[in-house]
């Protein structure tokens, strides 16, 4: 079989991502679903989440292309 | 359901919700443009530590950008 | 690179087993290289044809109680209109792209369903060339709102939000730069051509893999070529569900942007 360990890994790599993406927005659907008056500030701390974990599958994608 | 004229600034409600997309092209081109960056110093000085160097401050500065613009309350 | 990969990856089923490749989406009907009508051509203007025929014949006798066709009609456009339009650009200014708003999105609807109907089934945003005409158009729209509204200079000076160190604004400066001219156009295309491409391939791999298992295969082999069958069956379903949240995202993205340079941020 011949290929690219690189594609493994990068597949690999972004499992860790996508649940912390879930579990960021299921507590922010919860908190708003508990009260909705605190959308606003929840709002800008899910962003946050979002971004910082949603950094680590982008490290990813660019590697998985300089490592080619 | 009367209740006046329409507010002109009635406002976006869901114009931060489409902010997460905004976020997402700020978080890709951060890397890719330091790690180009990068790259081309390591073409122009033949090393080769210059590329992940860029890409992670890239990713640092483009982070530190949406926490300024979408973090902190305006 | 990942395509090469992938077809050699697919490759270690079998001997004589062609996997699709890229060379499978260029199907020309008349002449050949780069002024060939190929399919996605033909395809395309059937389905303005189709759009242009289905809106003027719902709405041309616009009645209180409305018609099936009306009905539907109305729902989509009402679905753009409220849903999109007015509730991200807010209700001030919104009806002057509610039309560049409703065209994109049931151009790219009808169009990716076409990539399962069965007479057609060909997606025509599976070629770059289509979602790239069509960022040009929404990134030539928000780029000249915001540069009209408050000049070019003042544009590019609020590229930088307000309030930074001074030391780092000549880094984040070009990064905002290159964010808004390059990345989010490309971006736009990207992710409608990379879905609508890999939804079609994983489909063609599918079913052709598995008439070939079944054809030509062992009992073990027959009965995987029955199960890749229906893997092709539930991934068509999951294809259609793409395919209208791709639609519906390229809009709402594109509503987006051209929010962003209305409004006055910070």
């Amino acid at each position: 079989m011949t290929g690219n360990i690189a594609i493994l890994g990068y597949g690999l790599s972004a499992i860790g991502p996508g649940v912390g993406i879930g579990l960021i927005f299921a507590a922010y659907i919860n908190g708003v679903a508990r009260q909705p008056e605190a959308r606003g500030m929840l709002q800008s701390i899910a962003i946050l989440g979002f971004a910082l974990a949603e950094a680590l599958a982008i490290f990813g994608l660019v590697l998985a292309f300089v490592f080619k | 359901m009367n209740d006046g004229p329409p507010d002109p600034d009635a406002g976006h409600p869901r114009l931060e919700e489409a902010h997460m997309w905004n976020v997402m092209s700020y978080l890709i081109s951060g890397p890719v443009m330091f790690g180009g960056i990068g790259w081309a110093l390591d073409l122009w000085l033949n090393t080769s530590f210059f590329v992940p160097a860029g890409i992670l401050a890239g990713m640092a500065v483009s982070l530190y950008l949406v926490w300024v613009r979408y973090g902190t309350q305006h | 690179m990942s395509l090469n990969v992938l077809g050699s990856l697919a490759m270690a089923d079998g001997g004589g087993f062609e996997t699709p490749t890229t060379a499978d989406f260029y199907q020309p009907l008349l002449f050949d290289g780069p002024w060939a009508i190929t399919r996605p051509a033909v395809v395309l203007m059937l389905s303005v044809g189709l759009i242009a025929w289905f809106l003027i014949a719902t709405t041309k006798r616009a009645a209180i109680v409305p018609g099936k066709g009306q009905w539907v009609t109305e729902s989509a456009y009402g679905f753009v209109r409220n849903g999109i339009a007015r509730d991200i650009i807010g209700s001030k200014d919104f009806l002057r792209f509610v039309p560049l708003l409703f065209t994109m999105f049931v151009l790219i609807l009808v169009n990716n369903l076409f990539g399962v109907i069965p007479p057609i089934q060909y997606p025509t945003m599976s070629r770059i060339g289509i979602p790239i005409a069509l960022t040009l158009v929404v990134y030539v729209t928000y780029l000249y709102i915001g540069m009209k509204r408050v000049g070019v200079g003042a544009y590019f000076k609020n590229l930088v939000p307000a309030g930074l160190p001074a030391w780092i604004v000549p880094v984040i400066f070009p990064l905002e730069l290159i964010t808004f001219f390059i990345t989010r156009p490309l971006t736009l295309a990207l992710r409608l051509f990379g879905n609508m491409f890999a939804g079609h391939l994983l489909l063609l791999l599918f079913i052709t893999g598995g008439e070939y298992m079944i054809i030509h295969g062992g009992i073990g082999l027959k009965i995987a070529g029955v199960g890749s069958f229906a893997m092709a069956f539930v991934l068509t379903i999951f294809e259609i569900l793409i395919e209208f949240l791709q639609a519906y995202i390229f809009t709402l993205l594109a509503a987006t942007y051209i929010a962003g340079s209305l409004v006055d941020e910070h």
